[in-house]
Formats: structure tokens, sequence, C-alpha cells
């Protein structure tokens, strides 16, 4: 039995990467199962998936703790969540990332591939996504499945919801990933950021949290404490602004669902500042500018 | 923040919006979502005196996870069903308490507005609850994962109405829940669109200086569920109102305005924008057009009937 663990972005498609891989080794007479972590995830934010593969059938039904390999399909987010958690010391890790093995930080130092899946996905695509891609490079550093039966498993789940076309670009995706993928080793010792959330029981909570905001050890809690949360590293885009073609009518401030973009300045000297910290790349400003003075970059 | 000068009340403009963000960035709505950019202009305007109510929908999870929260002001939430009389209870707690001048406002989205919390909000505009009460349309229960709303367009795929073969999308109409609202002979109703900015912010505007039982209806797209590019949210919302899929309207004390005069340009750019829409067949197309036809023919009539000449 060999147990997969997905780390990517809602919207990424690690899920159906998880059904495809699924799929992929039920084709060469395996048992599978692939599932999602149910939780208020949405697109961009970090979200799992997991698939089970086993010679005989499979009884167990819970969350993999302890896989034998994980998959991340944005490398941003070694830095967020503890993507090597639990991963076996015999493991692999799989990431979507333009770096070499070596030069990747994990918790621990493990087989490690990597392949740049955004740029595949971006050029056989045109979008972003990149669970087709990283399936291929799945296939080249572990063998387990042959890439012919990754993109079986992806015509057989890419084809059912988005149809045929599009999948045989996925399949696509997949053997070009396959032909660039790298496998080294990675570094270890890498602590990610304290992900640990601040909640107190009923009886703990204090007076008047609903109406006031709060300092604790974790970071600040109760009303307006989102702006602690950073969602600038959801993005593959992000504005480019240009001041000199700005004739500051405001539409981009008004239309940025994050409020990522703020006026500064005074008088004829005022300006707009771009928080990246927050921007997650939806691309309206830039869409929406008159003057163009505003263009997404990677 | 003085508006009132002499008597008359001054506008907010883009340009005069407060700075001051009252639903501040770090929210985890997915990138390009079409409700914050309501609910950032909303809160703008109603202020720091207002208490916010939401059921169960997107905005409440993106806007607050505990124990962090976007917003600055107070945010209840209790059942999907009852945002109204909720909505109503707070209003009344606080006149209690003497705090009369507090807005109380309830955002929901269009599936707890018109499916699951109509009751409560059929009764609390018959009462004439004094509350502003804001619904963000995207036309599905996309929070849950996409599924059919009594708001989902003809055609419309979501993951409960999948386009097959045999069944292309959903096979109803949308239900028209700001005419159903001005049936109720409340203070105030509109509609709103994001696509329209200085509209959706004079709207909001007037329903948070009149009293009563207020409704707006703001037209808000949702990338993720309508399978479209994030940075195309806007651009859909204005090309709704062109083609007629989406009227802007508001009625104020039984008098009826348009407030855009829709272009009726052709329902196809609207819908090849979007992925919610990749399987009509030329038939299907057909149908909404006529249905945009219909509808835009129906309300120039509903307009005339109900317009300022009419009122004894």
């Amino acid at each position: 039995m060999y147990e997969v663990r997905f780390h990517g972005r809602g919207g990424q498609g690690a899920v159906m990467a998880a059904q495809a891989l699924a799929s992929a080794a039920f084709q060469e007479g395996n048992y599978a199962v692939a599932f999602p972590y149910f939780g208020a995830e949405r697109r961009g934010a970090p979200v799992m998936a997991f698939t089970r593969v086993d010679k005989d059938k499979i009884f167990s039904k819970t969350l993999i703790y302890e896989p034998d390999y994980i998959v991340v399909l944005d490398d941003k987010l070694c830095g967020l969540v503890d993507v090597s958690d639990g991963l076996k010391d015999s493991g692999m890790a799989i990431i979507n990332s333009a770096e070499k093995p070596e030069d990747i930080k994990l918790g621990k130092a493990v087989k490690c591939a990597t392949v740049d899946a955004t740029t595949v996905a971006l050029e056989t695509l045109g979008q972003p996504i990149t669970n087709s891609a990283i399936l291929g490079a799945f296939a080249k550093a572990t063998g387990l499945v042959s890439i012919d039966s990754v993109v079986e498993g992806i015509m057989d789940i890419f084809g059912n919801r988005i149809g045929e076309r599009l999948a045989t670009k996925n399949a696509n995706a997949a053997k070009a990933a396959y032909e660039v993928t790298q496998v080294g080793t990675c570094q270890g010792g890498f602590e990610c950021e304290k992900a640990d959330k601040w909640l107190p029981g009923y009886d703990e909570l204090p007076l008047g949290l609903a109406t006031r905001p709060m300092e604790t050890p974790e970071g600040l809690v109760g009303p307006g404490s989102f702006v602690d949360n950073k969602t600038g590293s959801w993005k593959t885009f992000a504005p480019i602004y240009d001041p000199d073609k700005c004739i500051m009518c405001r539409m981009c401030w008004f239309y940025c669902p994050d409020g990522a973009i703020k006026e500064v300045g005074e008088g004829d000297a005022k300006t707009l500042e771009f928080h990246h910290e927050y921007c997650k790349g939806c691309g309206i400003c830039a869409n929406e500018c008159p003057k163009d003075a505003i263009k997404m970059e990677r | 923040m003085d508006r009132h000068q002499g008597g008359e009340t001054i506008a907010i403009t883009i340009k005069t919006l407060p700075k001051e963000e009252l639903f501040t960035s770090g929210h985890t709505a997915c990138g390009g979502c079409g409700s914050p950019i309501v609910v950032r202009a909303a809160m703008k305007i109603l202020g720091e005196n207002t208490v916010t109510y939401f059921p169960a929908c997107c905005l409440l999870v993106f806007g607050g996870t505990y124990p962090h929260n976007a917003f600055k002001v107070p945010y209840l939430h209790v059942l999907f069903e009852n945002s109204a009389v909720c909505a109503a209870g707070i209003k009344h707690a606080l006149n209690k308490q003497g705090k009369e001048d507090v807005n109380v406002v309830a955002f929901a989205g269009d599936g707890g507005t018109g499916d699951i919390g109509f009751q409560a909000l059929s009764g609390a505009a018959e009462r004439n609850e004094d509350i502003l009460y804001i619904c963000y349309d995207n036309e599905a229960y996309m929070n849950t994962g996409i599924q059919r709303s009594g708001s989902t367009p003809f055609g419309a795929w979501t993951t409960t109405t999948p386009a097959g073969t045999k069944i292309g999308g959903k096979e109803l109409f949308k239900k028209d829940l700001p005419k159903i609202m001005m049936a109720h002979n409340v203070p105030y109703v509109a509609t709103a669109s994001v696509g329209h900015p200085a509209d959706m912010i004079r709207k909001i505007e007037k329903a948070k200086n009149m009293k009563g039982f207020r409704y707006l209806q703001i037209f808000a797209p949702c990338p993720t569920g309508w399978r479209m590019d994030t940075s195309k949210t806007v651009e859909v919302a204005k090309k709704a109102v062109n083609s007629g899929m989406w009227t802007l309207f508001e009625m104020e004390d039984g008098v009826v305005t348009l407030n855009v005069k829709p272009k009726m340009e052709p329902v196809d750019d609207y819908l090849k924008m979007q992925g919610r829409f990749r399987h009509l067949t030329d038939e299907q197309i057909k149908i909404i057009q006529g249905w945009a036809y219909k509808k835009n023919e129906m309300d120039l009539k509903f307009v005339e009937a109900f317009s300022e000449d009419k009122k004894e």
C-alpha cells in the first residue's frame, strides 16, 4: 500500500489530481481511493486531498497522516503549511517549483522531485492550473504508475468534468512535465510559521470579544483581525502599476475585492499604492483600468 | 461624517467614499469575488454605527472564521433561514436600549434570501421592520460548492444541474425576487450591480437614510462558480445589464424608476464569457434571448404602470 497527500490551493485542482492518480493506479489493476479534506476552503486557500492505493481491498477510511508521498502543487505553500508533516523517512516529496530539488527546504531531508508545473501549465493549458502537470512528475519520480496510465486517468477524471478536448490538453501537460522533472534530495530542518490558532472554549472567552479586537500570543483576534491574514501568497499574477498613465479615477480602488489598493499623498501628488501582501492577483483592476495603467505580470 | 448641508443630502461618489475600511483586507474570498466589492462599499457608506447580520453564506465564511473577523463592526450569525427576523430582533433590542440611530443590515446570498430565508424575509417585510437587507446575487449556492438556487438562470451548469447529452444545465428560469419584494409594498426596493458603481453607491446611501424595510439585490458575479476568468467579474456584470439579463430599477414609496435603460445587446457575448454556459446549444441561447426580451418588455410595462405620473 502507498499513500499520497496532495497539498494545493483551492482552484488548482488538488482533488481532481488525487482522483486522476487513483484512476491511473486502478487502470493498472490496483484498488484505489481518493478523497478531499473537507473544510471551508476557497479558491486560493491551502487545501489537501488524498489518494490511497493497494493491491488488496482498502478498508481504511481515515485521512492520511503519515504519507509515503507528498505532492505540493504550489511551492509557496511550503512556507505556510508544514507539508512534510508525518512524511515517512523513506518517502518522497514531489514539488511544483522552478528550483532544483537540492534547493528545496522542507521539515526533513527526503528524496525530492521538482518540476516547474506552473510554466508547463501556462504553456499547454494557458492557465496556471497545475494538477495535471504534477501527475506527470509523480509518474516520472516514483515510477509507481506509468505515464500512459496517468494519461488514461486524466482522460477518465478530467474528461468527465471538462470534456475530452480540454482533458487531452491536460494529458499533454502531464506528458510535458514528465520530460522535465528533476529528481534529487531536498534540504531538511525547515520550520514553517506556527499555524496554531488561538481557539478558546466558551468559558475562557473574554467578555467583549464580539465588539473589540484583542491581542493574544497567537496574534490579533476579534473584529478586523483578518488584517493579519496575508492573502498575497495566493496569486500567480501581480498587478504592475504605472503612475504616469494613472488619472486617479479610483475605479481599481473601488473594485478591488481585497482592499489591496490604497490612496496615498495629498493634492496633485496623490497616487495609488498596491499592497501585494493582500492582493490575490484576480486582475479586476487591470481589466477595468480605463487608461491601461495596470498590467498583470507573473 | 456630516453629509447634510442646509437640509440637503450631499450624495457620496467614488471620490468622496470614506477611505477607512470597515471590512478589512485579509478575508479569504476567492480571487475576483464580486461580493466583497459590494460589502466593502456598503460598509464604507453605512459607517461605524452599524450592526451586521449574516445567514450561512460565502460571506459568513470568508468574512470571519473564529476567532478572526474582517468586520470592524458587530457581526452576528444565527441560522440560515431567519436572517430578516434576526436582524429585526437586533433592531428592536437596540431601540429598547435607546440606540435608535444604529443601522442594522443583513447581508445574504441569493439562496439565503430567495429560497431558504424567504419566509423570514417576507414576514419581516410585511411587518415593515426597520432594517436594511442586502442580497448579493451570485446565482447559486456557491458556499457549499455551486448548487443551483432559485436565482440560477436557465441553462446554467451547476453541480446539481449538470450539463450532459440529455439535459443542458438548469431547465427552469431565474426567480424574479426584486419584483416579489416590491409586491410587499415596503418603502424601498432596488436592484444594483457591481458593474454600475455610481448607481450602487447611490442606492445603498438612499436605503441607509430611509426608515422601514429596505431591500437591495446586488448582482455580484462569482468567477469560481460561473467558471470564468477572475478579472472579468465587473465586465460580466456590465454585460448582464447591457444584454437585459439583469435590470437596474428601484421602487420608492410605490413609484418605480428604471435607472439604466437596457441596450438589449445580444445575450451571446454575456453567455460566452462564462464556462457555466459553455455547453449551450443555439436553441437554448434562443430561449435565453427570448427570456431577456420578455423580461425587458415586462419591466418596461411595470415601470410605466408605477411611474410618478400614475401616482394619485
